[in-house]
């Protein structure tokens, strides 16, 4: 069965497949010399936030093929398709192969191809200028996670800017903050073991997440785990769950208090752990009272006696039951206290801490390198997080409050943005608002490794080394199987491209920030290593890529001195910090408005090929997805007169986009759905460039009220047959 | 439906050669059946002798140049493996497009094959030894006859095989297909001499066309009672079968099938062919020969026996099995 | 491990864990530089149902390196050839491009390489495999749908596989004898 199982048999035992240089048989039994399994050479992948571990095949200076580096167990030795297409990055003839500086009108695309000096020199003096004016807090530091985001964001904050704004707010914000609120952390789900799991919109076997989606399909499909899915639309994961319910946008929550309610009326939650453990179980008790499952049916669409047979079976799965948290952006203004619902359920089970639960992420230990400390900035954020969103983190910000702020030159003006591995163009909701904020830019730099519709809009454009042309610093990824890895340089940068550090240390140079980055990577990565629970951390780090531990630990909280990490040191049911800031201390229902006749409901989603906005380009995935469509709901298309391929405009209050409808029997009448990354204004993206359309520019301005981050399922449109 | 990977150079390249392996078929006729000690048709056989090489030479040539490496193409004469169509078809084509160029050759006049040979240069040491060189060919007109029956019927067969032979392609896959494949390139053969017989400006003999017609309705009445079968029991046979010939009763390929080929391409020459024949049927009269209506009904006779090559070719390929 | 006379090369999928990731297919394609547009693997996505009652059922497929390979009995020249493990490959300098064996094919698993100029198909990267590694298919399938092996070894995992559990081969009825396994 397991993969492995074959390479012992074949070659030597347990070894990573390609270190086994022990074939068994010749071909047709001529002696002729056996040949020698390549050595792969061990980094990371990037494509997306699971840092894989890959063993990269070299041949004759090229990368030729990554394989999954079966050592790692988070990536439970396998490789997707996004992972195996990295290579078309580095090799694509568009790539960004030199600084380039803007000559014409932004997004004019007239480029002089700079030397790195010039790029620096320019880059620096209008950061300095913007300084002058505007002081340091006049600029803004954006970036998406990455191995090297820390060069950038320290660059930023050396620079005294206290405008650091990262992806979380545009990504698992609300999650996070809703789990740190219950449990004072956010665990991770033992899919491997869980019998009993619900999702709602968490679409894993198209957004991939490891192991959570290995484990899922092993769950689902050989251990007879029973799966629940709720979701408008027929995902692949809808198509692999035992129960489908496409129940009726932002909604959730109503299904998970009646839940709830069921559970703690029927006497069926963990009264030993709940009593032990969490703190406020009788103010749920009481508070849930109304959420009937014949309320819910009302407001999901899902009738009252599966929500009831649902429950109880949830309920009887016990510790190995688990409403998954799901990860990825939010979708309505409450969803920070739809997760806290979440957390809540799985709390009453008693699922925490257990084996096929709710388990509290483990972490490899690493060293850190000490560098030159700087002074706080003087000036606040300008996204007034500390304010406006006081629980959530505020040192990586709020990225919609923020360009609301920016666009109305509030509390002060920020006319400098700098911005790396990230295309705000595509991944931050209303193209149109984005872009007005660059235009109301001094200066605009982005760092990059393609012409990002971003980078398009820039007046320097720094090309950075792809991830197999560099060494990052080594990454500790939490979970219930823990895991270091480092990514190293597989092939010497085949442009004239740098990788973040250095581009961070050039400027530093010209910008006075010398001492703040004074070290290589090297030296970075050696004082990491050397914390690291193995012997000689670099160099096994080196051979192996990944450090990790692959037997879970359960219940290591489950014991009397444990103490929560929240205020009360219990999970909190009822959380007082909640109420003190203005929000419900328990997670209480309103009826999401619905789209009015003639509007529909716009929702996002992903295919295990398109991911992220950088990803439609790349052509071994582009062409399983040559272009995105409209999905809309064959009744509602056949009103129209819709049919598949047929041209259509669809428009919100933010945007217009055309783009061909699909008329499917796959989506809720009341929603529509496009997929991610295409509609792209960069020519230098040639597959995607004007091809199909890009739903940030329909999406508006939404956020959670608790955590700030974007909402993305607040958008009504019109659907017109052109 | 994946498309086809066989398109209409195959079309071409089958036609050809089973035009060629039909008009050989009836000149070698024409020559072995003998009136008197004498070929009974010998015009027809000369004629044919001399056109046989060309159809099934311009076919190999296209089929080389459609190969993905076609100066590769000797490989295919580096083995024989009998289990291959096309390998037993190769050589089986080899050898009938040599047979049917010497037996053109021994058909010339003497003085015919002068004129051929002084357009060689006139540096060609072997030029003269070839104009000198005149063997007494006639006798040998008969045995080339006798040795290329097999071999214009096996090309013939061999068209029809590479096809027939695919199990994975249930329209192909029925003993019927070598047949008819068979029988229409001897119509096609036969109707191509008809054409040149009327074409041809000098001296006719009635003759000659009562056996050309003869042969011509007996062809295309076996043709169609192969049609007929062929559609019957596919549709008494298994499914895949009947999807199959779902493709030219209301599928993709019906009009081909019914308004070119079969119509247009076997009925209606047959019913000018008997209309002409009527009066010798009837025992009232003489074959009485029409020059368009001759020239219609062969016309229609190959332009139906390439589109039959074509719904096949390309309905086949488009069959298979779910 | 003593070196067997003979080996037998096969794949067992269990088509209800793929989730149509294209996992496979674009390992296929760096592994094998597969040209663009061309695909040596592939998923057979079937939907079908009427909202809410819907049903999608992925099946992978390739090259099912027939017991009884008609491609390999067709060809003319002997370039498409099936090695003692059964695995059934193309020998390029022998291959003069006629296509035959696409045509002949039941499962439409050979393609034209534009590139090559001569016939591609699947080869179970019959190059890794005699290092002693997996396809790169079977490798990076993310949801483990491939297990590849030697059926002949009692020991090998598509042995226990296939003696345990019921499963189905594409249009049998050709007599190709595919060796593609897919559990029910």
């Amino acid at each position: 069965m397991d993969r492995r199982l074959f390479l012992q048999m074949v070659g030597a035992g347990g070894l990573a497949a390609t270190s086994v240089a022990c074939p068994r048989f010749l071909s047709k039994g001529k002696a002729k010399a056996e040949p020698a399994a390549p050595m792969g050479i061990p980094t990371s992948c990037e494509l997306c936030p699971n840092k894989c571990s890959v063993l990269a095949m070299v041949e004759k200076g090229r990368v030729h093929k990554l394989n999954p580096n079966p050592e790692n167990p988070k990536s439970r030795g396998m490789l997707c398709a996004r992972g195996n297409a990295a290579i078309q990055q580095v090799y694509d003839p568009d790539r960004l192969k030199q600084p380039l500086i803007r000559v014409g009108e932004r997004g004019e695309g007239k480029w002089k191809p700079v030397s790195w000096d010039e790029a620096f020199d320019f880059a620096a003096s209008k950061l300095k200028a913007v300084k002058e004016k505007h002081g340091p807090e006049g600029t803004l530091w954006s970036s998406t996670e990455g191995f090297q985001e820390v060069f950038f964001k320290n660059l930023g904050m050396s620079f005294g800017s206290p405008n650091i704004l990262r992806h979380p707010s545009l990504c698992l914000a609300s999650v996070n903050l809703a789990y740190s609120m219950t449990f004072g952390t956010v665990p991770s789900f033992d899919l491997q073991n869980a019998k009993y799991v619900i999702m709602a919109g968490a679409n894993r076997f198209e957004s991939i997440i490891t192991p959570d989606t290995m484990d899922l399909i092993g769950g689902v499909m050989e251990r007879k785990a029973k799966f629940v899915y709720l979701d408008p639309r027929f995902t692949v994961t809808a198509s692999k769950a035992d129960e489908w319910y496409p129940i009726r946008p932002g909604s959730d929550m109503a299904f998970i208090l009646a839940m709830i309610q069921v559970i703690i009326s029927e006497d069926r939650y963990d009264k030993v752990f709940v009593d032990q453990w969490t703190l406020g179980f009788d103010k749920l008790a009481e508070h849930v009272k109304p959420y009937t499952p014949e309320w819910a049916e009302a407001e999901t669409g899902i009738p009252a006696r599966e929500i009831r047979r649902i429950a109880r079976e949830f309920a009887d799965a016990g510790h190995r039951a688990v409403f998954y948290a799901g990860r990825r952006s939010s979708w309505y203004q409450n969803d920070f206290q739809m997760r806290r619902a979440q957390a809540i359920l799985n709390t009453i089970v008693g699922n925490w801490d257990r084996e096929g639960g709710m388990v509290p992420n483990r972490r490899v230990a690493k060293g850190e390198f000490m560098f030159l400390p700087w002074d706080d900035p003087k000036a606040s954020r300008v996204d007034e997080v500390e304010k406006a969103f006081p629980l959530t983190s505020a040192k990586d910000g709020v990225y919609l409050p923020l360009r609301e702020n920016v666009l109305k030159g509030r509390p002060y003006p920020v006319k400098a943005w700098m911005i790396y591995k990230q295309d705000p163009l595509h991944s931050v909701p209303d193209q149109g608002k984005t872009l007005k904020m660059m235009q109301g830019m001094d200066f605009i730099g982005v760092v990059d490794i393609a012409m990002s519709d971003t980078a398009w809009y820039a007046d320097v454009v720094f090309p950075e080394s792809h991830y197999l042309e560099r060494t990052d610093p080594i990454e500790v990824m939490p979970g219930i199987w823990p895991a270091a890895v480092l990514r190293q340089q597989v092939v010497k940068p085949i442009h004239d491209t740098k990788p973040m550090l250095e581009i961070a240390q050039g400027l530093a140079k010209r910008l006075g920030l010398s001492d703040y980055f004074d070290y290589t990577i090297d030296q970075w990565i050696e004082a990491e290593a050397k914390e690291l629970p193995v012997e000689n951390g670099l160099e096994y780090m080196k051979k192996h890529g990944v450090v990790a531990f692959s037997e879970p630990k359960y219940g290591t909280t489950r014991n009397a001195v444990y103490r929560f990490v929240t205020k009360s040191g219990k999970i909190e049911i009822f959380s007082e910090r909640l109420a003190e800031a203005g929000h419900d201390p328990l997670p209480a229902y309103a009826s999401p408005v619905q789209p009015p006749q003639g509007r529909y409901r716009m929702i996002l989603g992903r295919k295990a090929t398109m991911t992220h906005a950088a990803l439609a380009n790349l052509p071994w995935l582009h062409e399983h997805t040559p272009e995105n469509d409209l999905w809309i709901n064959t009744d509602e298309a056949a009103r129209m007169g819709i049919r598949t391929g047929d041209l259509v405009e669809v428009s919100s209050t933010a945007g217009t986009v055309r783009l061909k409808a699909r008329a499917t029997e796959e989506i809720r009448p009341d929603c529509v759905f496009m997929l991610h990354g295409f509609g792209k204004k960069s020519p230098w993206l040639r597959s995607v460039h004007n091809v199909g359309a890009a739903d940030a520019v329909l999406l508006e301005t939404a956020w959670d009220k608790v955590s700030g981050n974007a909402a993305m399922h607040e958008t009504f449109v019109k659907v017109v047959k052109v | 439906m994946h498309e086809p990977v066989w398109e209409f150079l195959i079309v071409n390249y089958l036609f050809l050669g089973g035009l060629s392996a039909g008009i050989f078929f009836v000149s070698a006729l024409c020559t072995w059946l003998q009136t008197d000690g004498q070929a009974s048709y010998p015009r027809i056989a000369r004629a044919g002798a001399l056109m046989a090489p060309w159809p099934v030479a311009l076919g190999s040539f296209l089929l080389i140049f459609d190969l993905g490496k076609w100066w590769r193409f000797w490989k295919l004469f580096a083995t024989f493996r009998w289990e291959s169509p096309m390998s037993i078809g190769s050589w089986l084509l080899m050898i009938f497009t040599g047979l049917t160029l010497v037996n053109a050759y021994a058909w010339l006049t003497e003085e015919e094959r002068n004129r051929l040979f002084a357009k060689l240069p006139a540096k060609l040491p072997f030029r003269q030894k070839l104009m000198d060189f005149h063997p007494e060919l006639a006798a040998w007109k008969r045995n080339l006859a006798m040795i290329g029956f097999p071999f214009a019927v096996g090309v013939g067969i061999y068209t029809g095989v590479l096809l027939g032979a695919v199990q994975a392609r249930p329209f192909w896959n029925t003993n019927l297909v070598a047949q008819l494949f068979l029988f229409s390139a001897l119509s096609s053969g036969t109707a191509a001499l008809i054409l040149a017989r009327v074409l041809d400006k000098g001296e006719k003999d009635l003759a000659e066309f009562r056996f050309l017609y003869t042969l011509d309705i007996c062809l295309i009445l076996l043709e169609f009672f192969i049609v007929l079968p062929y559609l019957i029991h596919g549709q008494l046979s298994v499914l895949a079968v009947r999807e199959a010939l779902g493709l030219v009763l209301g599928g993709r390929y019906t009009f081909a099938f019914w308004g070119l080929f079969l119509v247009p391409g076997l009925l209606a020459p047959l019913a000018i062919e008997l209309w002409e024949f009527r009066p010798v049927l009837s025992g009232k009269g003489t074959l009485h020969i029409t020059r368009n209506l001759a020239l219609t009904a062969a016309g229609l006779v190959i332009f139906g026996g390439y589109v039959l090559r074509y719904v096949f070719v390309f309905a086949g390929q488009a069959s298979g099995f779910k | 491990m003593s070196k067997t006379a003979s080996r037998r090369y096969v794949m067992v999928l269990d088509s209800r864990k793929c989730i149509d990731c294209k996992a496979c297919v674009v390992a296929c394609k760096a592994e094998n530089d597969v040209p663009l547009g061309r695909f040596r693997n592939w998923i057979n996505a079937e939907r079908s149902g009427f909202y809410p009652r819907l049903r999608a059922s992925f099946d992978p497929e390739q090259c099912h390196h027939c017991e009884n390979p008609s491609c390999v009995r067709v060809c003319p020249t002997g370039a498409s050839f099936q090695r003692e493990d059964g695995i059934v490959e193309v020998r390029e300098a022998d291959c003069i491009g006629c296509k035959y064996c696409m045509v002949a094919c039941p499962y439409n698993a050979r393609f034209f390489n534009e590139e090559t100029q001569v016939v591609d198909k699947c080869t179970f990267c019959a190059h890794r495999v005699d290092r002693g590694e997996l396809p790169a298919c079977v490798e990076t399938c993310p949801s483990r749908v491939r297990t590849f092996g030697d059926i002949t070894d009692p020991k090998s995992p598509v042995h226990a596989l296939l003696e345990g559990r019921r499963y189905r081969v594409l249009k049998p009825q050709t007599g190709n004898g595919p060796q593609l396994y897919y559990l029910l």
